[in-house]
């Protein structure tokens, strides 16, 4: 091992971990075969199981779901109501299919109509699936960049039912919370019921994508079930900050989780000794509910680094929980891939969205060494970039 | 001639001036004639004769190979998009202000399952081309994303009051349409009115398209139905799906003769329709509290706006003038919509003017102002 204590600024490499060495920084016999750790801030889907949940899944008491009720299933459904304040829940294997579920219940009239943000995940990455599968009209309205729609537009997107044989029928309405596309944004506590009462006014139902609801509640300090009180369902991911490795849940009323569990299995989500996978994330409910509020001050430091570095640009005050989103300068002379396969090299994977625009997301299997070296980085290839284009 | 409303005798015939859409018009002498000896056949089994004669016709005006009668315009479109969207997954940009996305029951959705991708609509019908292009599903992201597979236009734009959109506009957007693989359809329901307005021949007008959805109900000013425009490929597909619907009548020909007789004499008359909503614009907006935006009157559309601070709504206009016979849409609490047709005369104009007049007057007098 060498002695870093005499390095320098951008010498002093981050080995905080002995399988670390920047390549071009250090290189002593033996180098090229130590192994690399990845740093991956793609997304925070990809928290691999820990010990604790991979003993846990061993040992996991199941039973057929489908036929009857999974234990470690029944174990994990209860829990999540419980937190959430609502009166039942329903494991399902994917986000997707959560708000799927969701919207098709709350729409299970044909000719249904569903008021929706139009930068929401529903809307933009699950495929089109409410319509396409579901046969539900997607109503979208603008969304503002904190996530948010304003409430008239939403009052105004409502069908009048005196138009009805023109036009289809409003059910729901959803919101995003946080809101991925702007950058993990969270919708207050007052917003959220706001839009419950428009809801109640016209007869609507209120579903919210909460796939990163726990990140809201803590970046807001709002307890969870106060967050989605005025909501009739959520969609939770415990999949994705919470760290389990697969997984969503649906909360609602008791009669609204029956119907769900209907659509579910016709969707062909009903899983048999599915306890494998609750027992898991049970662990991760009981572990890293807490250790999102450190992911968001990795988020916070290392947006806060990176404005700093000329070519880049972080709107800081954007950013609410565990995602940054980076802008490249017009003038930079680098593009979000080129960035991206730069950064690669160093073994950091990052998230293009478009050709000048990076996101990054922080979970709990990035430290914060991780992010002085993916910060170290970042300025390391911002320089070569500057260097390059001005000789 | 004044309008015959006396509201001293109450069997006088009172004529109504429905001015509540161009859908309104009723068969002619001649149309009645012709539907009464109309030579029919079963339309499913083989050829209606008269519906074939027109199918023939439109194709040929359209400068498209193949053409189809539908009962409504609201098929003709659903047609056109799931015809094109045939495979799951599919999604359709189209104007978040359009007919297809507003007031077909969101069926392309609900009953076709195709997702539907809104983009603005700009006042004057257009929708922003790199908006357009913006919203095309990049293939790399399928995982997430439906198939963008068609863009829909409307020409004119009824939700803009009629407004028509220029052939390089639509040959423009055909462009970034082929450029991506994509179809290019045009809910053509007042195309007509749109191409005597612009003075560009119809099938020029339509030319970048692959379908066109046509009605020959409103302003055509036949009783009954659109046809649909395409290849021959295309209608042979939107045929089948028509009979799926529950689209495909049998001895159909009697509709079509009365549209056969339409389309030969009352193409013609549209100038006039488009000339009668621009004086009536121009009258209106100068009455005080009434608002008109006269150079967005392309074709035979109004929309009137209340002026803000004014004493009346469009619903107790509405009613006043139905109490003089005159019928009105009554788009919002401060908006109404005209929509001129060749049953509606110069004279039926100016009583409605006086009438406009009367009734922001006469409210003001009521409420005492």
């Amino acid at each position: 091992m060498i002695n870093t204590d005499k390095l320098e600024g951008a010498d002093k490499p981050y080995i905080i971990h002995h399988l670390w060495v920047p390549r071009d920084l250090v290189c002593y016999p033996g180098a090229e075969k130590m192994v690399t750790r990845i740093v991956d801030l793609r997304s925070d889907t990809v928290t691999k199981p820990t010990e604790a949940m991979r003993a846990a899944m061993a040992n996991a008491e199941v039973d057929d779901d489908v036929l009857g009720h999974d234990p470690s299933c029944f174990r994990l459904e209860t829990e999540i109501a419980k937190i959430l304040g609502k009166e039942a829940a329903l494991f399902v294997p994917l986000g997707t299919m959560a708000n799927l579920i969701s919207v098709l219940v709350h729409c299970d009239i044909r000719g249904s109509e569903v008021i929706l943000g139009d930068n929401s995940h529903i809307h933009i990455y699950e495929n089109g699936g409410i319509a396409t599968l579901g046969g539900v009209h997607p109503r979208t309205v603008k969304n503002n960049d904190d996530g948010t729609m304003d409430i008239h537009l939403i009052e105004a997107a409502i069908r009048d039912p005196k138009g009805e044989l023109v036009y289809p029928t409003t059910r729901l309405i959803c919101l995003e919370n946080t809101h991925g596309n702007s950058g993990g944004r969270c919708l207050s506590v007052d917003y959220t019921d706001r839009v419950g009462e428009v809801a109640k006014r016209h007869g609507l139902k209120l579903h919210i994508d909460g796939a990163r609801i726990f990140n809201a509640s803590i970046a807001l300090g709002v307890p969870v079930d106060r967050l989605v009180q005025a909501a009739d369902s959520a969609s939770v991911c415990l999949s994705k900050g919470l760290g389990a490795p697969v997984g969503s849940v649906i909360v609602g009323s008791n009669s609204f989780i029956t119907k769900a569990r209907r659509v579910r299995k016709t969707l062909g989500g009903g899983m048999r000794q599915v306890g494998i996978l609750c027992a898991a994330a049970l662990v991760a409910l009981q572990e890293n509910v807490e250790k999102l509020e450190s992911d968001h001050r990795n988020a916070r430091f290392l947006a806060d680094g990176l404005n700093e570095i000329k070519g880049l640009r972080v709107d800081t005050s954007c950013v609410e929980t565990n995602i940054v989103c980076v802008e490249i300068e017009e003038d930079s002379q680098t593009t979000a891939a080129k960035l991206c396969k730069d950064m690669e090299d160093y073994d950091i994977l990052l998230m293009a969205m478009g050709s000048s625009r990076l996101r990054i997301v922080f979970h709990h299997q990035i430290s914060s060494s991780d992010v002085h070296y993916a910060l170290s980085c970042f300025q390391h290839s911002m320089n070569g970039v500057r260097n390059e284009n001005d000789s | 001639m004044v309008a015959e409303k006396c509201n001293f005798k109450e069997n006088m015939v009172t004529r109504i001036v429905d001015l509540r859409s161009d859908t309104v018009t009723k068969p002619t002498e001649a149309m009645r004639a012709a539907m009464a000896s109309a030579e029919v056949d079963d339309d499913v089994l083989g050829n209606d004769p008269t519906a074939l004669r027109l199918e023939t016709e439109m194709a040929k005006t359209m400068g498209k190979e193949a053409a189809l009668f539908v009962p409504s315009g609201t098929m003709g479109n659903l047609i056109c998009v799931l015809t094109h969207c045939d495979v799951r997954g599919s999604e359709v940009i189209l104007g978040d202000n359009s007919h297809i996305y507003i007031f077909e029951n969101g069926g392309i959705a609900t009953i076709g399952g195709v997702h539907p991708r809104p983009v603005k609509n700009n006042d004057d019908g257009t929708i922003d081309i790199d908006l357009i292009e913006a919203a095309i599903r990049d293939p790399m992201g399928e995982l997430f994303y439906p198939t963008t597979k068609l863009i829909c236009l409307e020409n004119s734009h009824a939700n803009s009051g009629g407004r028509c959109l220029s052939v390089e506009y639509t040959d423009r957007v055909g462009k970034v349409a082929k450029k991506h693989g994509l179809k290019l359809h045009i809910d053509g329901a007042r195309i007509f009115n749109a191409s005597v307005a612009l003075g560009v021949p119809v099938d020029r007008l339509v030319q970048a398209a692959d379908s066109v959805s046509v009605c020959l109900s409103k302003g055509i000013g036949a009783p009954v139905g659109s046809v649909i425009v395409g290849s021959k490929n295309f209608i042979a597909k939107a045929r089948r799906l028509r009979k799926t619907l529950g689209g495909g009548m049998r001895q159909i020909g009697i509709l079509c003769a009365a549209a056969l007789v339409a389309l030969q004499e009352n193409v013609g008359k549209l100038e006039s329709d488009h000339k009668k909503a621009r004086l009536l614009a121009d009258g209106l907006n100068e009455i005080k509290g009434l608002k008109v935006d006269v150079c967005s009157v392309e074709t035979n559309m109004i929309f009137i706006d209340i002026e803000e601070g004014s004493w009346t709504t469009a619903e107790m206009i509405c009613k006043y003038m139905e109490e003089r016979g005159i019928l009105l849409m009554q788009e919002s609490p401060s908006r109404m919509r005209v929509v001129l047709h060749h049953q509606i005369s110069a004279t039926d104009v100016q009583y409605a003017l006086s009438c406009f007049q009367q009734a922001v007057k006469g409210v003001q007098n009521e409420i005492g102002i």
